[in-house]
């Protein structure tokens, strides 16, 4: 079975039209299961992988690095550097350590995580900033192609296109729901992507945790068909157990674009709850917003956060706040 | 782009990962110009001082500059606590009071019903509704019981309290919707005035203006801090003023003191400022007498800073534009429980911020 190839922007390079996600990867029950998923994902046709240096503290890139062993070839890889607005110095050493992780010397994509707050593209094309990581890697060869997430406000994504520097792609949620929210990135900033030629990657296909799918307003099967029906490069999905990567490839696999019309009525279906924003908590709160982020930005930190534990157990007795990198 | 990482200005970097610690250093205007807030426990010489009044929109009421906060009161302390502070303020003129009925589920309007007792004439009460998004007939359940509560007939000004989310507005102008409450309350002669509040995005505020409703009142977030980040000042002061719609200022420190604590401004900078605008009053939360003893001073020693030393202030708070010390705007900090549960957000326990 195969998953649709899609091209990635401009490069010449095709990649499936459904990713896997690297944070579920750390709600895996263990290594061992982590690596049956990726296994799994690679032998179903997905050739998209997603990580963060910041997940789980690492967690995540080392168990991809450890299911993509002897697989790395046949897939495109991308991580992504954590600055949150520090400099490209920071950068390079991050990079270092998610190739190590990642047991590569090489990534296909390598992106700037989480730029959500304002100031992020300021701080991120100042000089020393780390728009010169992005160019040095790529000149270094140790990365293919750059470009940047986030989950906020599409006018910091705008802001983002607007600094002039050349991304090969660019992350976003899309979903029925961002759809018709006064911020909306499917309104806001994937035309603007797809008049330029910058390769639109979709995220939150089901909103993030599946909280709508829960609660019975869309089946996972609508809400990830919806996101692929999009003019987007590649769907972002996610999954911590077997039988989800398993339900995300049959979609994938079978899949058949949503017309018009079908779309239409399942974001008239979503308006409702479009409407509060209460199904896109990643614009409206902070939950998705990873310590390492708000640590820079002097943000209160969520001690439920699988981070934040993680970062108090391994400060415990070493006189640190948390572990310096 | 350069490649020689040293090149690039300090400024970001120091500002913006230690500018709270250097910015609590000195203030950034000159002691000589504006008061410095008293920091000590002896109580200042307030004299005979009589806050100054401002006309509140065109109600023909003449509001103090400086109103007291509901929420905060009702944390001070014992019953008496909140009396002497109560009877302090008055003393002094201020005579606006700010109350919501979702408010530590009615104890803070029940603290200040007490504490008011005797000079209910004398002061301007308000409270606000908290149907968020429900119909008139909760709103008028809602009334009576802050007028018990208060222990008055008639309230002076009633507000739509945290009209926060998109869908707000569309709700609040729905048939049957707490507007209709609004309407009826006046003419029943069960309120005065009305208005609504809101410390989330201008958007949705000028969205209620803008739908064309006659309100008396609107309140916002005012401070050092907002015009350089989803300002309310920038976007729908001006709207208000040119209305003649009284604006009521409020989180003039932040909401909880952050703009202080995290050293950004000092107490005078933050709250003179807000003042300064072109607002009826600013409501500031006072959780104990030194806090109101501070913010008495201030009043006493304020006179209006100059377009100069308002835009320094701006200048400063640059450094702070993505929303860190304003998280009524840019975290769900300040979305009360109630709101979050009929919007179907996860409570405060569930997610804090």
């Amino acid at each position: 079975m195969s998953i649709p190839l899609r091209n990635f922007g401009k490069t010449g390079v095709q990649i499936s039209a459904l990713g896997l996600g690297g944070h579920h990867l750390g709600g895996a029950k263990d290594e061992k299961a982590a690596i049956e998923i990726v296994h799994r994902a690679v032998d179903g046709g997905i050739t998209f992988y997603d990580n963060s240096w910041e997940y789980y503290r690492g967690k995540t890139e080392s168990w991809l690095g450890l299911g993509l062993k002897g697989r790395r070839d046949k897939v495109f890889l991308m991580t992504k550097v954590c600055t949150h607005g520090r400099d490209a110095s920071l950068a390079m050493q991050m990079l270092e350590q998610s190739l190590r992780r990642l047991q590569t010397d090489h990534l296909d994509l390598w992106q700037i995580h989480g730029v959500v707050f304002q100031n992020d593209p300021e701080l991120f094309i100042r000089p020393g900033g780390a728009a010169e990581a992005l160019q040095k890697a790529k000149e270094q060869g140790k990365v293919r192609f750059v470009g940047f997430t986030g989950h906020k406000d599409p006018d910091v994504h705008l802001a983002m296109l607007n600094t002039g520097f050349p991304f090969d792609s660019v992350q976003m949620p899309l979903n029925p729901f961002d759809a018709t929210y006064f911020m909306s990135f499917e309104q806001k900033v994937l035309p603007v992507l797809n008049q330029r030629g910058v390769a639109p990657l979709g995220m939150k296909p089901i909103s993030g945790h599946g909280d709508p799918v829960q609660r019975g307003v869309l089946s996972a099967s609508e809400a990830l068909r919806y996101a692929m029906s999009l003019p987007v490069a590649c769907t972002i999905s996610g999954a911590e157990e077997l039988h989800i990567i398993e339900q995300n490839l049959e979609i994938a696999q079978n899949f058949v674009p949503m017309t018009p019309a079908e779309m239409q009525a399942l974001r008239d279906r979503c308006s409702p709850y479009a409407a509060d924003g209460r199904f896109e908590l990643y614009k409206s709160s902070l939950k998705f917003d990873n310590p390492e982020a708000r640590l820079v930005h002097d943000f209160p930190l969520d001690t439920a956060q699988v981070e934040v534990k993680d970062m108090v157990n391994e400060a415990k007795d070493t006189g640190h706040a948390w572990p310096q990198i | 782009m350069h490649e020689n990482p040293k090149a690039g200005p300090e400024v970001s970097r120091r500002g913006f990962l230690k500018g709270a610690a250097i910015a609590g250093v000195s203030a950034v205007i000159p002691s000589d110009k504006v008061p410095t807030a008293v920091q000590t426990k002896d109580e200042p010489a307030l004299g005979n001082f009589q806050s100054p009044k401002r006309p509140l929109g065109k109600t023909g009421l003449q509001c103090s500059v400086l109103g007291m906060g509901g929420f905060h009161l009702a944390t001070a302390g014992s019953q008496a606590a909140i009396n002497n502070m109560v009877a302090k303020a008055l003393d002094h003129g201020i005579n606006i009071f700010d109350n919501a009925w979702e408010y530590l589920d009615g104890l803070s309007e029940e603290r200040l019903g007490v504490a008011l007792k005797r000079r209910r004439d004398s002061v301007i009460v308000m409270s606000s509704v908290c149907t968020h998004g429900r119909k008139q007939d909760v709103a008028m359940r809602m009334l009576e019981e802050s007028l018990m509560r208060l222990q008055t007939d008639r309230l002076d000004v009633w507000q739509i309290h945290e009209v926060i989310y998109h869908n707000d507005p569309e709700l609040i102008y729905a048939p049957d919707g707490v507007l209709e409450a609004l309407t009826k309350a006046k003419q029943q002669g069960k309120v005065r005035f009305v208005g609504f509040d809101g410390h989330k995005f201008p958007a949705i505020h000028l969205a209620m203006l803008n739908r064309g409703y006659a309100f008396d009142t609107v309140q916002m977030p005012l401070n050092p801090l907002d015009p350089n980040f989803r300002s309310f000042e920038s976007n729908v002061l001006p709207v208000a003023n040119q209305r003649g719609i009284a604006v009521l200022g409020m989180k003039s420190m932040g909401g909880s003191g952050e703009l202080i604590s995290k050293g950004a401004f000092t107490p005078s900078e933050a709250l003179s400022y807000a003042m300064s605008l072109p607002v009826a009053s600013i409501i500031s939360g006072m959780d104990s007498m030194e806090v109101l003893d501070q913010n008495l001073a201030i009043l006493r020693d304020f006179k209006p800073l100059s377009a100069d030393q308002m835009q320094q202030l701006r200048d400063h708070g640059r450094q702070f534009d993505d929303g860190r010390y304003e998280l009524y705007k840019s975290t769900m900090k300040y979305d009360r429980d109630l709101g979050r549960s009929l919007h179907g957000y996860p409570s405060a326990a569930e997610l804090p911020v």
